[in-house]
């Protein structure tokens, strides 16, 4: 994690605590998981299942299934379609799970 | 059992909600599933909750969405948001729609099928274009209209009228664009004049659409001729490449916007058997639509974007033309006020069809890029190569389907939206055949992916 390259426009949002790989995070509660994690400065959500490459969220609208993580512990799911929900528990996926 | 809905509406942006509007005037029981946590769709995407921040970077465009929302959420029909819809087969009483809701798969009957669910991006397969740091200028729309966020500095590339505007709006949000490089074809613009004399009817829509292409030429850094476009940096995004005139550049910036228009979504359209048609004008397979949404399988109609990219308000019009003829033809309407407001409806569409014609011509992609080469990644979920696809077409493969089999692109969770266009592209060059003669990726449900464990809890069968 690095220095994020989005900022937020909205003055005094509304927050929401959310745990990203274990690590607790207040962030604005209108965020979608995938912009979450691009505000909290994630530059990647997930290795490639076949190269390892990191991967980020790349259309936004469910198309591409470049932002899969995991909420919650569940199932692999769009970042892009779920929005941030309160104690919410979002996990980057590795290659190695993705197998 | 469950009940027959008179009118599925796939999709709640503007023609969804149109049809959704005029049908269920006419007393006919609709539903809506939509994919979006609120209607709206791309264009008016979170318009309902959208923070005066934000409806200020927008633009009036965007916030001229609000009496058609209102009109919506106040109409007499059942409105299922967060509905992915994975799979519709016929049926002796019409169509079973499936879709995952919260994680549960669930089934609709209706008699009739309204797809509005409009279109996606072209995909812009240059080098680099899998690094994290790229995405696409859509998505950076979609992350100020849902989310607020804007990007610290950027660069924006391609071509088309959705770059310009995202442009515009990231200036009045007081984004840093470092560059916005231009790849449109100089030949475009002959193509397009004839387009642009005609959309003298409506001189409205025509300045307001030179006052944005000129506006950012004049505020951003503007660079045209743009070709040979790649990204450059090893893990992620470090900036961009590119040539002008013969002479290589390079623009430092982690966060990289592409665009090449909109191609309009054909999965659900081919998966029920509409026919498809490839337009060489717009570069795409679309499902061959008629004036009142009509298409070749009885009981399905397309409006707005789904069936060609003519924007939000044309896609408004359609919505409403189509809803309006499915209570004609059920006789729940007949009056003479409503005939002639489907006739004026219909000739609003074809007075407004210039804008369509302009765009298609003066942004159809550059032909360098429908020849991605090398190790550009073509399929990004399989992490498939053109030099991998080349190599294969070049060796006789019978088309894009084949070609799936052989490579593995095409089968990963996207479903091919993001490879198969591109592919097709690669046969047709490697074996020198129209695009019309390579037949698009097959459909097959499920649309998107779902678990054995939604699968099996969803069935009644």
């Amino acid at each position: 994690m690095t220095d994020s390259l989005f900022s937020c426009l909205i003055e005094n949002p509304l927050q929401c605590t959310v745990v990203v790989n274990n690590v607790e995070h207040q962030v604005p509660a209108q965020l979608s998981v995938a912009g979450a994690l691009l505000y909290l400065g994630h530059r990647q959500v997930r290795q490639h299942s076949v190269s390892g490459e990191a991967r980020a969220p790349f259309c936004h609208m469910g198309v591409c299934f470049e932002c899969l993580v995991t909420i919650n512990k569940g199932q692999q799911q769009r970042a892009c379609l779920q929005q941030v929900m309160p104690n919410m528990r979002i996990d980057t996926v590795t290659k190695e799970l993705t197998q | 059992m469950n009940k027959i809905y008179d009118y599925l509406i796939i999709g709640a942006g503007p023609a969804g909600m149109a049809g959704a509007i005029e049908a269920s005037k006419a007393a006919l029981s609709v539903l809506v599933l939509d994919q979006a946590s609120s209607a709206g769709g791309q264009i008016y995407r979170n318009l309902g909750q959208t923070k005066p921040q934000q409806a200020f970077v927008l633009g009036n465009d965007y916030l001229a969405g609000r009496p058609l929302l209102a009109e919506f959420m106040a109409a007499n029909c059942d409105y299922k948001p967060q509905a992915q819809v994975w799979h519709i087969e016929t049926h002796e009483q019409g169509f079973i729609v499936s879709a995952l809701i919260n994680g549960e798969s669930t089934t609709y009957v209706a008699s009739h099928l309204l797809l509005a669910h409009g279109a996606m991006e072209r995909p812009m397969a240059i080098p680099g274009w899998h690094k994290p740091g790229v995405m696409t200028a859509g998505a950076g729309q979609i992350l100020l209209k849902s989310s607020g966020l804007l990007p610290k500095e950027v660069i924006l590339a391609g071509s088309g009228p959705l770059l310009l505007l995202l442009a515009q709006q990231y200036r009045a949000g007081g984004v840093t664009i470092k560059a916005l490089l231009d790849t449109t074809p100089k030949a475009n613009y002959w193509r397009a004049l004839p387009w642009l004399v005609a959309g003298l009817t409506t001189p409205k829509q025509l300045i307001k659409g030179l006052w944005l292409t000129l506006a950012q030429r004049i505020k951003v850094p503007y660079i045209t001729g743009v070709s040979d476009l790649q990204i450059t940096g090893e893990h992620s995004a470090c900036g961009v490449r590119y040539t002008v005139a013969g002479t290589v550049h390079n623009i430092a910036c982690e966060v990289i916007m592409l665009h090449q228009g909109l191609i309009s979504e054909t999965q659900m359209g081919q998966l029920l058997g509409c026919s498809q048609r490839w337009s060489d004008v717009k570069q795409c397979w679309h499902t061959q639509v008629g004036a009142a949404g009509q298409t070749s399988v009885a009981k399905i109609q397309v409006a707005g974007d789904a069936g060609a990219v003519g924007g939000g308000y044309v896609a408004q019009l359609q919505g409403r033309i189509a809803g309006l003829t499915r209570a004609h033809n059920a006789g729940k309407i007949q009056t003479r006020q409503s005939k002639v407001r489907l006739i004026w409806l219909k000739l609003r569409v074809k007075q407004l069809n210039w804008a369509q014609g302009l765009a298609e011509r003066l942004y159809q992609p550059a032909k360098w890029l429908s020849k991605p080469s090398g190790c550009t990644i073509v399929c990004r979920c399989e992490q498939v190569s053109a030099a991998t696809i080349t190599s294969i077409a070049s060796a006789g493969c019978a088309g894009v389907n084949q070609l799936k089999g052989f490579t593995r692109a095409g089968m990963g969770p996207c479903q091919g939206r993001q490879c198969g266009l591109n592919m097709g592209y690669l046969v047709a060059n490697a074996q020198n055949r129209p695009m019309s003669k390579v037949q698009p990726l097959s459909v097959r449900p499920p649309l998107s992916p779902i678990s054995l464990g939604q699968l099996a809890k969803g069935t009644d069968w």
